[in-house]
């Protein structure tokens, strides 16, 4: 980017234009700000309320709605299946997000890089794909795999039979494994797109004097690009980490959570216990634990962000 | 600058007086009364268009709005919830009864009918078992039409490849396994029978899958003296042990009821499709058969017979008040809503809708009509709904179905074993609960 | 030689890389012109367009598109407006504070939908602000403002402030000069934010999922969510075809949005990741 006047004064100021501008500044501010704390940090705060409270759909809860302190939260302590579906999103997001979606995004945009340069064609084309699969809105995307994973008719088995392989119940024994490959399917773009903007930023310079000293391909990747992105790298991961957490629509999609809590993940387990439990109280509860966790991904991610730039 | 403040003057000015002309002209509409009711099969729009056309007759003043749901049950009670919990619920409620009775009157969303039904005449026609399945607290709560009760369906044209005998009643729970086994080895490219489990499997899962074994085992879920639920007896763990046997020791049901986003839809099919061998399901299922293969061919195709008990000692199904009428608590005209549920609920409508979507009728001079007496099948559900056995009618169902349904996946799943599943499921239902309502039996 | 191998080495790496990636969506693309499509991929034998013809017919989609695009369209207006602005104020606003606002604001971006939809529910009922596009349009732009204030703020910084000084000097007044001096120049920076707005009000599911109930103010994620969920019916085959038309037109804007921006669609994307 160009210059930057973040900071710069007007060069000809006095006290006088400081006070009125800052007053229209404040207007300019203000609707975009009553927008943001009427309906961004209020339901936030209104979460922290009613995760207090009995709030319910059915029963006697539903018309007697009580303050009871603590109570959800006490309970969310005993509830094994709140367990399981914190180990869940620990699995899809290493799975998915750490291991998945970064290391297919580096590799690919690595590999993309390469054949640019040495002029091999092709690239647009595995480019222009994965970026439509990260343009495919999630239901849609569960949808799809839900087709690629069906058991009788499916495209992934029939594959299989083709090839003389017996059919393997996606769905049914390896569930985990196939909302993970569905979520990197998704979200590698993301990555991909960030190392690839990362790494056109190095100076073809450094490759050339690489390459005088004698330096091999990978002997550059290793020592010369890697340490440069590194900083990018660690910004990425929290990224996707984060984004990988609150998702669900996918995993609703697919397998609906089941089979039994196997890909229950914390916020679909927040979603269910809300709206197809219809404890609307216990489903803030549980929320609110992921806002907590989100806002330390998001502290994390701004303290990188800061030492950066 | 003034020119510009000006312009937005004149355009807001303009803006509130769109709409408070439209907040006018919306208030100015006629009564309203709006029904909803859920319909997958497209069966039921024909009926509740012809008492609307009746309702239409004697009130033309009074706008009635009737919108279908084309979603599964479960969908549509989120739905429902959702819209009644922010106070924009219908006058009109069209949704299964059972536990929904309890859980509703229990919100108040719904209000009781009793000086409705009481000067209704027709009433008298409703035997007392069928007002006792919607009688909650000593009100009545709903209006049925059309009973449910379940059967063990089997595909003829399978049994009769593999060697089994046609028609099939098996006497104990060993006769579902072997027959089952049987199909497995001489038909391996068919799925050997479905047994419903996990959230996947909604409803059926408790209904067509685990109260047909828990109550054959001799089971009870609800004690009704002390009002407490039981966690754990024998029943229990001989259902369990049978779910293991059919999932993990033979094989028999495919994992796939429990990731299939609507297995019963699915495996439904499968029955007609001679593709699956046996399953528990609703006596209305025949209807699609019915429908798909026409009636001959349905008899020849697909069999049916009642559920045994574990060892044979009885034979039984599982019964309930089926879809009923509510009417909701925030109707502003709960009078009006009435009158369309008791057009809706004539002799002739619910005979005709009964055989055309079978269910047993929920009124016995429906029952006398010529039309349902000269189906058999009809008839055969009728008699078999004396031997009903019903799911407790209580509140807390809904929580106790949730955790049936993860018990049972852990299960059949192999996630669990029996023992570790029953650990986890007592220390829920207490969680749920509270330690006070639950007990067990040894 | 060498370079052979190479070569069959990267293509291997491409084929596999594009089978992965493609093959969800061409069932998806070829289901659309099949009559009766199979979770299995396949191409139609007699492709037909019948299916366009049924959403249309048979299913309602064209309330369900008119008001995704009544909905998004708003939505981009009211973000765009006020995000410019903010961030127009921000960006020429001094003050030590500032940096700790413009982080605070990046801290809000970081809160997932899923932690904030249930207490939406629960707020939004209690306003009576449930099944009315109002309600939607509020809480889709201020889900968005944080982010897009921060983009946009970026962007007034680029511009100098000299040349507004130059326009009050001669006599121009305050909203004059935004309007007429740096709005211009902010341009490409406020269609990319309209752009981002559309495509999020656009592709938001899971807060429609909660806050509308109502048949005719059903958008299309909505109508995709139902269709997923209820097109079995109960004896009825599963109608892929028919799903995956409305999938279709779910994703196609997004392509089209996406061909035609590519550029400041990953840049914006990319937000704080890359500067």
């Amino acid at each position: 980017m160009g210059k930057r006047y973040r900071n710069a004064s007007y060069p000809h100021q006095n006290e006088c234009d400081i006070v009125r501008r800052s007053r229209y500044l404040f207007w300019g501010f203000l609707p975009a700000g009553i927008l943001i704390v009427l309906f961004f940090i209020t339901p936030a705060i209104w979460g922290v309320y009613s995760s207090m409270t009995n709030m319910a759909l059915v029963g006697k809860a539903a018309r007697h709605l009580q303050f009871i302190g603590f109570q959800n939260y006490l309970k969310l302590i005993t509830d094994s299946a709140f367990f399981t579906a914190i180990m869940n999103s620990v699995k899809y997001v290493v799975g998915g997000a750490i291991i998945g979606q970064f290391l297919l995004g580096l590799g690919l945009a690595l590999l993309l890089e390469y054949t640019e340069k040495k002029g091999i064609k092709g690239g647009n084309v595995v480019y222009g794909f994965v970026m439509l699969a990260w343009l495919t809105p999630a239901l849609v995307s569960g949808f799809e795999w839900g087709a690629m994973y069906d058991y009788y008719y499916g495209t992934l088995n029939n594959i299989l039979k083709l090839l003389g392989l017996s059919k393997i119940n996606w769905l049914g024994k390896t569930p985990m494994l196939a909302v993970i490959i569905a979520n990197i399917w998704q979200g590698t773009a993301f990555s991909m797109m960030v190392f690839d903007s990362a790494l056109k930023t190095i100076p073809v310079e450094l490759y050339e004097a690489a390459k005088m000293d004698g330096a091999s391909h990978w002997q550059s990747i290793r020592y010369i690009t890697l340490p440069l992105i590194k900083n990018i790298a660690i910004i990425d991961l929290i990224n996707i980490t984060m984004v990988t957490f609150g998702v669900f629509l996918m995993i609703m999609a697919i397998t609906n959570g089941g089979p039994g809590m196997k890909t229950t993940t914390l916020s679909l387990y927040a979603y269910r216990a809300a709206f197809e439990n219809y404890r609307i109280g216990y489903g803030c509860s549980i929320a609110m634990v992921l806002l907590a966790i989100n806002l330390i991904f998001g502290f994390t991610y701004l303290k990188v962000l800061k030492k950066i730039s | 600058m003034f020119v510009r403040s000006k312009w937005v003057v004149v355009c807001l000015i303009a803006l509130v007086m769109i709409l408070s002309i439209g907040i006018v002209i919306n208030g100015a509409k006629k009564i309203t009364i709006r029904v909803w009711y859920p319909d997958e099969l497209g069966i039921k729009p024909k009926y509740v268009d012809q008492a609307a056309a009746a309702f239409r007759k004697d009130f033309p003043n009074v706008n009635l709005e009737i919108r279908r749901f084309k979603m599964p049950p479960r969908d549509f009670k989120t739905k429902l919830l959702l819209a009644l919990g922010s106070g924009e619920g219908p006058d009109v409620i069209h949704f299964s009864g059972g536990s929904n009775i309890a859980e509703f009157a229990d919100a108040g969303y719904i209000v009781p009918l009793d000086k409705y039904v009481n000067s209704w005449p027709d009433w008298s026609q409703y035997p007392d078992a069928v007002k006792g399945g919607v009688t909650y607290e000593g009100h009545v709560y709903a209006i049925p039409y059309g009973l449910d009760m379940r059967w063990l369906y089997y595909n003829k044209n399978i049994f009769r490849a593999v060697g089994l005998p046609v028609p099939w009643q098996p006497k104990s729970w060993n006769d579902i396994i072997n027959a089952a086994i049987v199909i497995k080895e001489r038909a391996p490219d068919k799925i050997p029978f479905a047994l419903y489990a996990g959230v996947a499997g909604s409803g059926g899962t408790l209904a067509h899958a685990f109260l047909p074994l828990f109550y054959g085992a001799g089971g009870k879920l609800y004690d009704s003296k002390t009002g407490k639920w039981i966690v754990d007896s024998p029943a229990y763990r001989k259902t369990l042990e049978f779910y293991r046997e059919v999932f993990l020791k033979y094989k028999l049901s495919p994992q796939e009821v429990m990731t299939l986003p609507k297995p019963w839809t699915t495996m439904r099919r499968k029955i007609g499709t001679g593709e699956l061998g046996i399953l528990y399901e609703g006596g209305w299922v025949y209807g699609g058969y019915i429908h798909n293969l026409g009636l001959e061919k349905a008899r020849e195709t697909v069999g049916y017979a009642m559920m045994p008990s574990e060892h044979g000692k009885f034979f039984f199904t599982i019964g309930g008040s089926g879809t009923v009428w509510y009417v909701c608590s925030q109707s502003k005209h709960p009078e009006l809503a009435w009158e369309y549920i008791k057009r809706f609920n004539s002799k002739e409508i619910v005979a005709h809708i009964n055989i055309e979507d079978p269910h047993p009728v929920a009124r016995m001079d429906s029952a006398s009509l010529p039309e349902f007496q000269a189906q058999k099948y009809l008839v055969d559900c009728t008699n078999a709904l004396k031997y009903a056995k019903f799911p407790p009618l209580q509140p807390e169902l809904t929580k106790v179905t949730y955790r049936i349904q993860l018990l049972t996946s852990r299960v059949a799943s192999g996630e669990l074993t029996i023992d570790d599943a029953m650990k986890k499921y007592i220390s829920e239902m207490k969680s749920d609960l509270g330690a006070d309502k639950v007990e067990i039996v040894k | 030689m060498q370079r052979k191998a190479q070569l069959i080495l990267v293509y291997f790496i491409f084929i596999a890389i594009l089978i992965y990636f493609s093959l969800p969506s061409l069932w998806l693309f070829l289901s659309v012109f099949n009559a009766h499509a199979a979770p299995f991929i396949e191409i139609p034998k007699k492709p037909t367009l019948i299916n366009f013809v049924k959403v249309f017919k048979d299913y309602n989609f064209s309330t369900y598109l008119f008001n995704s695009v009544f909905v998004s369209t708003i939505t981009m207006i009211l973000v765009t407006l006020t995000a410019s602005l903010a961030g127009y104020s921000l960006s020429r606003w001094q003050s030590k504070y500032k940096n700790h606002i413009i982080y605070s604001i990046l801290l809000l971006r970081t809160i997932p939908t899923s932690a904030t939809m249930i207490p939406i529910y629960s707020l939004m009922r209690t306003l009576h602000l449930r099944n009315s596009y109002l309600g939607l349009i509020l809480i889709y732009t201020a889900g968005q403002l944080p982010f897009l204030i921060w983009l946009i703020e970026q962007f007034f910084d680029t511009i100098p402030p000299e040349m507004e000084e130059a326009a009050w000097i001669d006599g121009s007044s305050y909203l004059r000069t935004l309007f007429s001096i740096v709005m211009p120049i902010a341009k490409p920076g406020i269609a990319v934010i309209a752009i981002l707005s559309f495509r999020a009000a656009w592709s938001e599911s899971v807060l429609v999922l909660v806050l509308i109930d109502s048949e005719h103010l059903q958008t299309i994620p909505r109508a995709f969510y139902e269709a997923i969920r209820t097109m079995g019916g109960s004896y009825i085959e599963y109608r892929y075809e028919i799903v995956a038309t409305m999938g279709l037109f779910f994703l196609l804007p997004l392509m089209i949005i996406f061909l035609i921006t590519h550029k400041y669609f990953v840049k914006g994307m990319l937000g704080g990741a890359i500067k």
